[in-house]
């Protein structure tokens, strides 16, 4: 004996379950064959055989199990568009919904079959193979039609099998349907709802476009429309003017607005489109919710409403090759109109005013005045809220920051906030400041009626230039007696740059027409910022002081703070208030002389810091003699240095002045201040300005701590600026040379003895 | 004979289908079209279980049922064509050249300018292509 193939085998099984009609053995069979074509991934086979065991269950009466399986089913063939394959399958779902007195369920497969997408009339009235409703045709798509909504107002009885009972749609049985977003219904009643703007002002109305659709083979008259947002005051009804017993319709909707359509037929594959207006009075987001659609007094249907941007294809209908309206006329409504609209805050009728005096300093407290003026409403509740953003992004200074600040982070920092009458009796301080934070601040603003204003001031710091951005927010209620309305709001913002007032930069020199030879230059190692300063000696301090910022500043004093004892080096001034302040426009620089004598030998002498006191010149003069307790203080530190004795000192000394043709003496002296012997080479280049009479050139040895003077006679030739004869001194033991400065070599020349009256008057006195 | 024509498309969704049968199996037949797609799916995912060329379009016989032969062509485009006939001794080189000529039929008809890609083909002419080349089938294989 061969053993069987598999399709001898499987055709001896069919055989043998066609000749004994068994159909629990024929669902047994089916079962295993889903079973592996489930396994084998055969999606559509598997639900084929799915499909052959709900018949069987069918025609042995086990209603629910087949209802159950054909759910299932109905999804793929929906999905897929196989219409026909459909129609069989509601058409078994009718049935068994109808013996299960299943009478929802029974009506929703029933509007279905009626709006699938059949369109044609040719059948074979005596085809047996489309299930229980018959060959797919238009008329019996019309039928089917009848049938449900003859159950659904109650006009015919459906014959429940189950309990051998009819059913009649009444008060006590009322009937509701509901269509999702994904229901297969959505081709029985599909509400698409568009708002004709996209924001609106609380109060402000504004148009909203309701537009209705049903594939059903039969217009359908509806009896009343329930539109519901998200916002429930803005419900409202649409009733069919045609209809009279549109008042009979009991709901619980009493006080809500109704309007009345002419009529509210809805015709098949036909836009039935409705605009009203629509106005609310909450901000927020206003959404059209569901649509209720109300056919007799005991059937609604529930249709989740949907924006038509984002309105999905109708399964099986998409498929058709048919002419497609758009659901509104207007087309852009009709392709990006949404079913909710933003209701902005309230337009806030106050004003709300930074009042900016200019960029701040560095090291100033910036004075901001805040001012609240009502132009139409009353202020009740209100707020102040204050922040501080860093317009560059970095250094967010923002309260969400969760690190503590330390004074060397906070660049720019919410001092304080104050105003006027803060003594008063009626608000504390404490009750009115909320919250201060070197970034935020909250206050409370006291209630004003119309028309009255108050204002506060804000007290900031900077502490590095930076800019910033100052965000003030007010909010508050119009009303005090309505107080479920939202809050009105105003905002406003001001960027304020952070600026330097002055720059300090100092410059040491030595003293005039006197040369110190300091060994530390003559290294290899010299270090240019290493400044070396002679022992004992008058050295020359500069400071200047440029004002950096926009606005005019007054200079109030400067000084130079030595750290430590006063003995280590002598400043002569020390510090010098200036009577009358010294006004400074943008870009003026100050300069300011300091005699510096270093009493110590002192490789890095800390010379301590400049201070530079100063103010903003924008008071009033009357309020000059206040200025003392409202300045700013800014520092800087001098540089380290280096203080040695130089072994030689080389000085020049003549007149302050000439006449021409009188002699005069110039002298060069140089000094050892050593204890050893130097010996020094000098030369005296002639000039063409004077005869001088001296020694041109010689080396000449200098005893330890003693001076040897060069004398020379010099008659000028010339009147006006002159350059005296160059002098060069040079140095055997050190290799180093001196010679003058142009500068400190010029004297000027009169062309006659000068008289000076006013000296002269003052001699006479 | 050729008992069912159907053209699929790649949303597994029926654009076309037409039956040449008298008897009462139209139901039955779009079961039997439908359940081919789950061979013609098997054949596009796993070509080395296909024909040996794997740029083939047509794809042969799908599946044998016990009074039915079905066959599959896929196009460039993902769209399927199915052909259920009762011939149980077909020749592949007829069933190829019905294909062939089914193709053009179906791109000519899909030349339309009124006629929307994915939509269903409700044109006429189509439809009497289609009957022309079912008949031709039929009366060369008998021949």
């Amino acid at each position: 004996m061969q053993p069987l193939t598999d399709d001898e085998y499987a055709r001896y099984m069919l055989a043998e379950g066609k000749r004994f009609q068994d159909s629990f053995e024929i669902i047994a069979l089916f079962k295993r064959a889903f079973e592996a074509y489930s396994n084998l991934k055969s999606e559509r086979t598997a639900a084929y055989c799915r499909f052959q065991m709900a018949r069987e269950y069918f025609s042995v009466c086990e209603f629910h199990n087949a209802k159950e399986i054909f759910d299932k089913i109905a999804n793929l063939y929906r999905q897929e568009g196989w219409i026909l394959s459909l129609w069989e399958i509601l058409g078994y779902l009718r049935e068994c919904t109808r013996e299960i007195s299943c009478v929802k369920d029974f009506i929703e497969y029933s509007l279905e079959m009626a709006a699938l997408p059949i369109t044609s009339n040719a059948f074979d009235p005596s085809s047996k193979d489309y299930g229980p409703a018959g060959p797919a045709s238009l008329s019996q798509r019309a039928k089917i039609h009848k049938e449900a909504f003859g159950v659904v107002n109650g006009e015919s009885e459906l014959s429940l099998k189950e309990d051998n009972s009819g059913y009649k749609v009444n008060s006590h049985l009322p009937l509701y349907l509901e269509i999702d977003l994904v229901s297969p219904l959505r081709v029985v009643l599909l509400a698409l709802v568009a708002f004709h703007e996209q924001t609106v002002k609380p109060g402000v109305s504004s148009l909203i476009t309701f537009s209705l659709r049903s594939r059903l083979p039969i217009n359908i008259e509806i009896d009343q429309l329930e539109v519901q947002f998200n916002q429930s005051e803005c419900n409202f009804i649409i009733e069919n003017g045609q209809k009279s017993n549109a008042s009979t319709i009991p709901c619980c909707l009493s006080g809500r607005r109704v309007e009345t359509a002419p009529a509210l037929v809805l015709a098949t594959n036909k836009w039935m489109r409705l605009t009203y207006e629509i106005t609310s009075g909450q901000t927020g987001k206003l959404e059209c919710t569901y649509i209720i659609a109300r056919m007799g007094p005991q059937f609604s249907i529930c249709c989740r409403a949907e924006s038509p941007a984002s309105m999905t294809d109708l399964p099986l209908w998409k498929f058709e090759d048919q002419v497609e309206t758009i659901p509104l006329k207007d087309p852009s409504l009709a392709f990006s109109g949404q079913k909710a609209i933003q209701v902005e805050e309230p337009e806030p009728q106050v004003d709300l005013s930074l009042c900016s005096c200019g960029p701040a300093l560095v090291g100033e407290n910036y004075i901001l005045p805040v001012k609240v003026a009502s132009k139409g409403h009353a202020v009740y509740s209100g707020e102040l809220k204050i922040n501080l953003v860093d317009t560059r992004g970095s250094d967010l200074l923002s309260p969400r920051e969760v690190e503590p600040f330390s004074a060397d982070n906070l660049h720019v920092e919410l001092m304080d906030i104050y105003w006027d009458g803060l003594d008063d009796h009626s608000d504390s301080r404490s009750d009115k400041i909320q919250k201060i934070q070197p970034s935020f601040g909250l206050i409370s603003v006291p209630s004003l009626v119309e028309g009255e204003s108050w204002s506060c001031k804000l007290k900031i710091m900077w502490n590095r230039p930076k800019p910033i951005m100052l965000y003030v927010s007010l909010s508050y209620y119009p009303h005090n007696d309505e107080p479920s309305l939202q809050k009105a709001h105003v905002h406003k913002s001001l960027e304020i740059e952070g600026k330097i007032a002055f720059t300090i930069s100092p410059r040491f020199m030595m003293p005039f027409r006197k040369d110190p030879l300091l060994l530390s230059k003559l290294k290899a190692a010299y270090d240019p910022e290493h400044i070396p300063l002679a022992l004992n000696e008058s050295n020359m301090l500069i400071v200047s002081a440029k004002n950096c910022s926009e606005v005019p500043l007054r200079l109030l004093s400067i000084s130079i703070e030595l750290r430590g004892n006063n003995d280590t080096c002598i400043v002569h001034p020390h510090h010098e208030e200036f009577t009358e302040p010294i006004i400074h426009v943008p870009g003026e620089e100050f300069k300011k002389v300091f005699t510096v004598i270093p009493k110590v030998n002192n490789s890095q002498l800390n010379m301590g810091m400049v201070c530079l006191r100063w103010q903003r010149d924008s008071r009033p003069p009357d309020e000059v003699h206040s200025w003392a307790t409202v300045s700013q203080v800014t520092k800087l530190k001098l540089p380290d240095v280096n203080v040695e004795l130089p072994p030689l000192l080389v000085s020049l000394e003549f007149p302050p002045h000439a006449i021409l043709g009188n002699p005069f003496v110039f002298y060069v002296k140089v000094h050892n201040q050593t204890e050893l012997l130097q010996e020094i080479k000098f030369t005296l280049a002639d000039s063409q300005s004077f005869v001088s009479s001296g020694p041109h050139s010689d080396t000449i040895y200098i005893l330890p701590r003693s001076a040897h003077v060069l004398r020379y006679m010099l008659v000028p030739l010339c009147s006006g600026s002159q350059q005296l004869p160059r002098v060069s001194v040079t140095s055997v033991r050190y290799s180093a040379g001196f010679q003058p400065s142009a500068v400190s070599s010029v004297i000027f020349v009169y062309p006659a003895k000068p008289t000076f009256k006013v000296n002269e008057k003052k001699e006479r006195q | 004979m050729i008992v069912c024509v159907a053209v699929v498309g790649h949303q597994n969704n029926p654009l076309y289908i037409q039956s040449f049968t008298d008897a009462d199996d139209e139901l039955k037949l779009h079961h039997i079209v439908h359940c081919s797609l789950d061979v013609v799916d098997e054949r596009v995912n796993n070509p080395k279980k296909a024909a040996p060329t794997l740029n083939e379009t047509f794809l042969g016989l799908l599946y044998p049922t016990e009074n039915y032969k079905v066959y599959g062509y896929l196009t460039n485009t993902k769209v399927k064509f199915i052909l259920v006939t009762t011939d149980l001794d077909v020749r592949d080189a007829d069933v190829r050249n019905f294909f062939r000529r089914f193709h053009t039929a179906y791109v000519d008809a899909v030349s339309n300018p009124f006629h929307v890609p994915g939509k269903k083909i409700t044109s006429k002419i189509f439809a009497e292509r289609v009957s022309t080349i079912v008949k031709s089938f039929g009366t060369s294989a008998a021949g």
